[in-house]
């Protein structure tokens, strides 16, 4: 038999779908006699199911823009060539 | 194992020759994911938008030496949380979580439940107060500790899966679990102190 203390421990699995059907079967048990169990693994359930649209993924435009030119200029000017370091190095000014 | 699309695999050799058009490609394709991913993590937008710079610029740097092993959203993932976590790391310590015993309800010495737990999933999905409740479930994300802020966003905001969400942070699927089911009930707890205090626009339990 199942006890308050035991729906802790396995909360998680219980939620994921991962507990042995025999172990699920008799948490189910337990909490059709338990009201306290039963809101604790509703409102458990619920936490996930709300966190699902804490999703928002939207980037202002003009950051969009403004991240695709500053990598643009990053990739044309690497890498640098034997040439261009030499350049670097002796060539400013020269010409 | 993760395979690599063709889609991807095209990407992926484009950014290695450097090809201006990829990048495009590469934001269009990513910015929303690291973005949200981003906001989550760090809970402002000031941060979320250095992160996700970093992110890209971190990914067009590396993309030559990244060997395909994973596929290219879980190693964007990968970066994209390391960059978030090493800023959270700067800001002030917010101490761990209490153990699990005790963010779930009291328990007696019989092991029986020595609390009255108030049931508030019953909220309607269009209810105006809705969009409260959901304020107040960000504002707890942003109270939990880096470490288990990172599992939380990845598992049950982005929806990865358990193995995809150790591969990305390198953690065991044990260690996983359990900073997953803390930070769950940390945020549950939060959240009926929430319903408890001022109970929005929840029905009767009888109802």
């Amino acid at each position: 038999m199942l006890k308050c203390r035991d729906i802790n421990g396995l909360l998680h699995d219980y939620a994921e779908g991962l507990l042995e059907l025999s172990v699920h079967k008799e948490l189910d048990r337990h909490l059709s006699d338990c009201p306290g169990c039963l809101a604790f693994v509703k409102t458990y359930k619920e936490t996930i199911r709300l966190s699902k649209d804490l999703r928002t993924g939207e980037m202002p435009p003009e950051l969009q823009e403004k991240l695709e030119s500053f990598l643009k200029a990053k990739l044309a000017e690497k890498p640098k060539t034997l040439w261009d370091r030499l350049r670097s190095r002796f060539g400013r000014g020269c010409c | 194992m993760n395979r690599i699309s063709t889609g991807d695999q095209a990407l992926i050799r484009r950014l290695k020759v450097r090809d201006e058009t990829a990048v495009g490609e590469l934001m269009t394709q990513y910015h929303a994911k690291v973005m949200g991913l981003a906001l989550r993590l760090t809970g402002n937008r000031q941060d979320a938008e250095e992160v996700l710079q970093d992110v890209f610029w971190t990914v067009v740097q590396k993309i030559g030496g990244f060997r395909e092993e994973s596929s290219l959203s879980t190693w964007i993932y990968r970066i994209a949380t390391n960059v978030a976590l090493m800023k959270l790391r700067k800001r002030p310590k917010i101490e761990e979580l209490p153990l699990d015993e005790e963010l779930g309800p009291k328990i007696t010495g019989e092991g029986m439940i020595a609390e009255t737990v108030t049931d508030w999933s019953n909220l309607p999905d269009g209810a105006a107060s809705r969009k409260e409740w959901m304020q107040h479930l960000e504002e707890a994300v942003r109270r939990l500790p880096p470490e288990y802020r990172t599992v939380f966003v990845l598992r049950d905001v982005e929806g990865l899966s358990a193995e995809e969400a150790c591969k990305i942070l390198n953690l065991s699927i044990p260690a996983l679990k359990s900073r997953l089911h803390r930070a769950r009930l940390f945020l549950r707890k939060e959240m009926a102190d929430v319903a408890e205090t001022r109970p929005i626009g929840m029905r009767s339990p009888h109802a």
